[in-house]
């Protein structure tokens, strides 16, 4: 019985979706293909639009671990911190000092640029 | 079909229009820019009519077909001071501005309301680079880039990367002639490494810009120095008007439009500053410092304004007697890059208001025919050149929103010499 329950959400559901798909194709044509092209004001690209594009992940990975690895380490250091002191604050103080260094290099690299 | 009540609410709306200019179609942008019944629009997609202004010449004419052709169904062309093509005979034509908005409200409306049918399509529906595809995955031929799968070859690596050494395809394209990011008419071919430009290429050279009409008076006869400096001053803030559209400001480039209409109060040019600085238009213009900054060499071939921001401070206003008893001397910045070029502008307007302030108090006329200074350069036995190829060395190395901010900052067209229909038109309008 559950299956059969089961079967007929997944027809009503697949319908549903077919449906909304069709609905709005019913009295409109696909586009000329003029109308498809890419516009340029009057001109025409040479080459395809499938050019690969680099989105320079590097910096951007390297201020993930920048912003996140400092707070991972935060919360264990938190717990730790009263018992063990002045010592606990130095060590932190030279891991962020490390981590400053990955930030000021990636703000050379113009990661921070609104673009 | 019935008429359903979405429809009628659509006609309500104002009409979408996208511009393409031709020659002599001056103030067409400004005047629709600040009329109600009109919205214009950057691309055909967001269109309903199309508005063809001014003459267009053959070699530009394929062009507009392609534009024409990719505004969605239903939509209408609208012709001003323009003959439409042989095959648009019905499209509306219209050669008054004042007449402009509400034909175009008209046709939108008829559009909606299916009271009229959507212009017919002037090239015909097939792909324009067939699928060639071969071989099992359909790729087009041997190994993984082979083959040609539309006709046109794949975006490929062709030259070296400019920014930092991560090399990128190549995507090469014409641009224009009837781009609002370009002067009107200017075609070019540019090439792009991610958002880099590589090359630039200017193929067709934007329409000769005409002046107001004063500057064609100061050229025969003494006019009036108020009414030569007003003019500037509109000149001025029209050119900040298309900065501050681009620059994705269309209230405040609507403000700048409605000061430059009513120049002969005192205008706040200070607080246009203002807000200008405050807005972050200057820090937006030159993201990284020296770039787009003309070097010596294309700094006379501009001339002008231009080259008074780059710290050259020759005006033809010096030479003028009547000038110079307004105690005029030249402004001037130092840097000669984006940024600098907007200050300059927005000082010179200020300087404009002043003079025109002060001789009108001393009803002061020009005094030198032979040399005026236009607000596109000085304009003596020879008008200001076309220096569109300029661009071929300013613009490579640019990202793609830094060459449209610096193209902007930029007047490059000829000079017309004689008024045209728009300049004939806007003084008409005027008066």
């Amino acid at each position: 019985m559950s299956l059969l329950a089961l079967i007929l959400v997944l027809i009503l559901s697949l319908g549903a979706g077919l449906l909304l798909q069709a609905l709005p194709r019913r009295e409109h044509a696909l586009p000329t293909y003029p109308q498809r092209a890419p516009f340029l004001g009057g001109g025409e690209p040479d080459t395809h639009a499938w050019s690969r594009y680099h989105v320079r992940y590097y910096p951007m990975a390297l201020l993930l671990i920048a912003f996140e690895m400092e707070m991972m380490f935060m919360y264990p250091w938190a717990v730790v911190f009263v018992e063990k002191g002045a010592m606990a604050v130095m060590e932190m103080g030279m891991f962020l000092a490390i981590l400053s260094v990955g930030i000021v290099y990636a703000w050379r690299e113009g990661v921070f640029r609104w673009q | 079909m019935a008429v359903s009540w979405l429809r009628k609410l659509a006609a309500r709306g104002p009409a979408r229009v996208f511009l393409a200019q031709g020659e002599h179609s001056e103030g067409v942008r400004e005047y629709l820019a600040l009329s109600p019944a009109v919205q214009l629009v950057d691309s055909p997609r967001h269109a309903s009519v199309l508005l063809v202004a001014g003459e267009v010449p053959i070699g530009w004419r394929d062009d507009l077909r392609r534009v024409h052709d990719q505004l969605p169904a239903p939509f209408a062309s609208v012709w001003y001071q323009s003959d439409p093509f042989d095959e648009l005979i019905s499209a509306p034509r219209v050669d008054t501005l004042e007449a402009l908005p509400e034909t175009l409200l008209a046709t939108h409306r008829d559009l909606v309301l299916q009271r009229r049918g959507s212009s017919p399509r002037l090239l015909p529906d097939v792909p324009p680079n067939p699928w060639q595809g071969l071989g099992d995955d359909g790729h087009g031929g041997e190994g993984m880039m082979g083959g040609n799968p539309y006709g046109r070859p794949m975006a490929m690596n062709m030259q070296d990367d400019r920014r930092d050494g991560l090399t990128l395809d190549t995507l090469t394209f014409r641009l224009g002639p009837f781009h609002p990011g370009l002067p009107p008419g200017m075609q070019a071919e540019t090439s792009l490494q991610g958002d880099l430009i590589q090359t630039w290429e200017t193929q067709k050279r934007p329409f000769p810009e005409s002046v107001d009409l004063p500057f064609h008076a100061a050229r025969e006869r003494p006019v009036s120095i108020a009414e030569l400096e007003r003019a500037r001053a509109r000149h001025h803030l029209h050119r900040l008007h298309l900065g501050l559209h681009l620059a994705g400001w269309p209230g405040l480039a609507n403000q700048v439009l409605r000061l430059a209409s009513d120049l002969a109060g005192q205008p706040n040019i200070a607080g246009l500053r203002r807000q200008l600085i405050r807005g972050g238009f200057f820090r937006l213009a030159q993201p990284m410092p020296g770039h787009g900054r003309l070097d010596d060499e294309t700094v006379h071939q501009v001339g002008g304004w231009m080259a008074r921001a780059a710290g050259v401070g020759e005006d033809a206003r010096s030479q003028d007697a009547s000038y110079r008893r307004l105690g005029f001397t030249p402004i001037c910045q130092a840097e000669g890059d984006t940024a600098s070029r907007w200050r300059q502008l927005l000082d010179e307007t200020q300087q404009s208001i002043d003079l025109a302030h002060q001789a009108e108090r001393l009803d002061l006329a020009t005094a030198n025919t032979e040399l005026i200074e236009t607000p596109r350069g000085p304009w003596g036995e020879d008008a200001p050149d076309d220096a569109s190829q300029i661009l071929e060395e300013v613009l490579p190395g640019l990202e793609w929103g830094e060459a449209m901010a610096t193209l902007a900052s930029l007047e490059l067209a000829a000079l017309e010499t004689v008024p045209g229909e728009g300049a004939l038109a806007n003084q008409e309008r005027r008066a």
